[in-house]
């Protein structure tokens, strides 16, 4: 039997958990490639 | 190219084609031969996605890109990590569930076989043409390298990814992009350390992006909006998020790779892994084209980076022209050169007067540059016949010229197992919808899995033969890169739009999604024919057209929708 956790990594317990990480890594991204384009523009 | 060069890049070409042998099985079904028995776990659903979606091309000509036009193209993977989230939420279980060869087959589930057939018509369409590039941007570079003509490169590149995938099918590619992306990964981050160490001495690596940034080589971030200009961050978020939705959800090259995940999480759980590294790993990939600009400016650039145009040139009645623009280029770069200095300097000294006076001169000077190779380019035109763009030749040409022996076989190397990688994914996909959507259910219904995995193998081969023509064509495009977005958006947006009718309009029918469907691309076609809009933004025009003319028509003209459950 296949549960719904099957397969998610160790640093979440949810997937939920794992798409909201997902999302905060792209908005620090972009404001790391903000922070990139002034400083270096 | 030395003998270090050509022996590092036989051997890495030898072991793939040769892994990817070695991996394979003996495949008896379809599922087999096209999904690897649904058997593979989330490092290689990651690696193998990656791999598909990072052709040739991203190493090729992001570089370039980054070297005229600076970072800001690194704004169009955006979208990816939030179309990878709704993939994981909607597309992958539904698929999972059905099980699944093609992402065509739960069309007609939905609605009916015309639906499915228009959709798989329009994938085969898009992805036959995109291919035909993805395979001429290593010719290009053999082409360069060997002085062959582009017809036996073209051949040479398309036909030695065929051999594995033909006989080991989906399992081999899975293996080989796995080892692609490792070795690609390597001689990447091999060159960007490279063009660091042959700085010259008093420039640190902070320096030179300073240098670069100083002439508009690091704009990754737009946030203006304006919907004329290609990239910016909602350019990237909302086009860029149709069109990396629509291509992961729809485009069967991708859904063929994580439907060989042993489970629904692990299909997942590759996706999601994709949605974190793809905007780094592009952004490094430009990072490295800055970097080069950067060096250029301590060096003198090639007017043109193609050589076989200005070696072309020679003799003919524009070569005094050409040579003209050369002196100007020359001195213009020597110029510019001591202005660069006078930067660095004022730099380490913090001093902010001398660093605006120096932007200004710079930037200047960088427009005339840009002015002068322009014109060189028009002179090339004529000079030739043929249309010329050398920004898919810069990263090539400095890996050329200066980087040391061994290492330049490792990166022509890098250029052709990325090709390998997205041109395998892309033949199997083809193959697979060719078989699975039009030969099995409607040509040949009821024959054996044998007589299917058989006729897989030469629609492979078929397509890979066809593909190798359009490439024969390519070279009339400008920027790769570009060309091969511009046709997704072509056709990813309706593509989407029929899909997500079939996800989340459930009251809406067959009729209504292909009649909306058909309306929907005339629209999107006449919009790029009459320059309506920057090429992003048709992905979502298709999409919601599709979905808004087939909710009308369905309102004009009701028809009873199947209803879908998951297993059916």
């Amino acid at each position: 039997m296949i549960k719904p956790e099957d397969g998610l990594p160790p640093f979440v317990s949810s997937w939920r958990q794992l798409y909201i990480l997902v999302i905060t890594v792209l908005v620090l991204l972009i404001a790391l490639f903000y922070w990139f384009t002034v400083t270096f523009e | 190219m030395n003998w270090l060069d050509w022996i590092v890049l036989l051997l890495t070409l030898v072991l793939i084609v040769g892994y990817g042998i070695y991996q394979s099985k003996r495949d008896r079904t379809i599922s087999s031969y096209l999904l690897a028995d649904r058997s593979l776990p989330w490092y290689h659903i990651t690696l193998s996605v990656m791999a598909t979606q990072a052709s040739a091309i991203t190493f090729l000509s992001a570089p370039g890109q980054a070297y005229t036009d600076g970072m800001r193209f690194v704004q169009f993977y955006f979208g990816l990590p939030l179309a990878m989230v709704v993939l994981c939420i909607t597309f992958v279980p539904k698929f999972h569930n059905l099980n699944l060869v093609t992402a065509y087959e739960f069309l007609e589930k939905r609605f009916d076989l015309r639906t499915r057939g228009l959709t798989s018509f329009l994938f085969l369409l898009q992805r036959a043409l995109s291919t035909g590039l993805s395979i001429y941007a290593p010719a290009l570079i053999l082409s360069s390298i060997l002085g062959w003509d582009i017809l036996h490169t073209n051949i040479l590149s398309g036909s030695a990814v065929l051999l594995y995938t033909v006989i080991g099918g989906a399992r081999a590619l899975s293996y080989t992009h796995l080892l692609q992306m490792g070795i690609v990964t390597l001689g990447m981050v091999a060159a960007g350390y490279m063009v660091v160490r042959m700085l010259p001495p008093q420039v640190s690596f902070t320096d030179a992006l300073h240098v670069a940034g100083k002439m508009g080589k690091t704009n990754a971030i737009d946030f203006t909006f304006d919907l004329s200009n290609r990239y910016n961050v909602w350019s990237g978020l909302i086009g860029g998020f149709f069109l990396q939705l629509s291509y992961f959800g729809t485009d069967q090259s991708q859904v063929g790779r994580y439907l060989t995940g042993s489970t629904v999480g692990q299909s997942r759980l590759g996706l999601a892994m994709n949605g974190l590294l793809k905007i780094p790993m592009q952004f490094l990939i430009l990072l490295v084209g800055a970097l080069v600009f950067a060096f250029y400016q301590f060096e003198t650039p090639p007017l043109h980076f193609d050589r076989l145009p200005v070696q072309k040139i020679q003799g003919t009645e524009f070569s005094g022209a050409y040579k003209l623009l050369e002196e100007k280029h020359e001195e213009l770069q020597l110029a510019k050169r001591a202005e660069v200095i006078r930067l660095d300097e004022a730099l380490d000294t913090d001093d902010k007067a001398a660093i605006d006076a120096s932007r200004q001169v710079l930037s200047a000077a960088e427009k005339e540059l840009q002015q002068l190779r322009s014109e060189a380019g028009d002179l090339l035109t004529k000079a030739t016949g043929n249309a010329t763009n050398d920004v898919n030749y810069i990263f090539l040409r400095f890996i050329t010229d200066y980087l040391p022996a061994g290492l330049v076989g490792l990166l022509i190397a890098v250029i052709l197992l990325a090709c390998m990688g997205s041109v395998a994914s892309a033949y199997q996909s083809l193959a697979s919808t060719t078989i699975v959507d039009f030969y099995k259910r409607i040509f040949a219904k009821d024959k054996s899995e044998q007589h299917y995995v058989a006729a897989s193998r030469w629609a492979t081969l078929g397509w890979g033969i066809f593909c190798m023509i359009v490439a024969q064509y390519a070279s009339r495009f400008g920027s790769m890169i570009e060309a091969v977005n511009v046709l997704g958006s072509l056709f990813y947006g309706v593509i989407l739009g029929i899909f997500l009718v079939a996800f989340y309009f459930r009251k809406i029918g067959a009729r209504a999604v292909f009649l909306g469907a058909v309306i929907g691309e005339i629209f999107v076609v006449v919009s790029y024919i009459r320059d309506l809009t920057a090429f992003l933004w048709l992905n979502l025009i298709g999409c919601v057209l599709v979905i808004a003319f087939a909710r009308i028509i369905e309102w004009a003209w009701p028809q009873a929708s199947k209803q879908l459950t998951d297993g059916e």
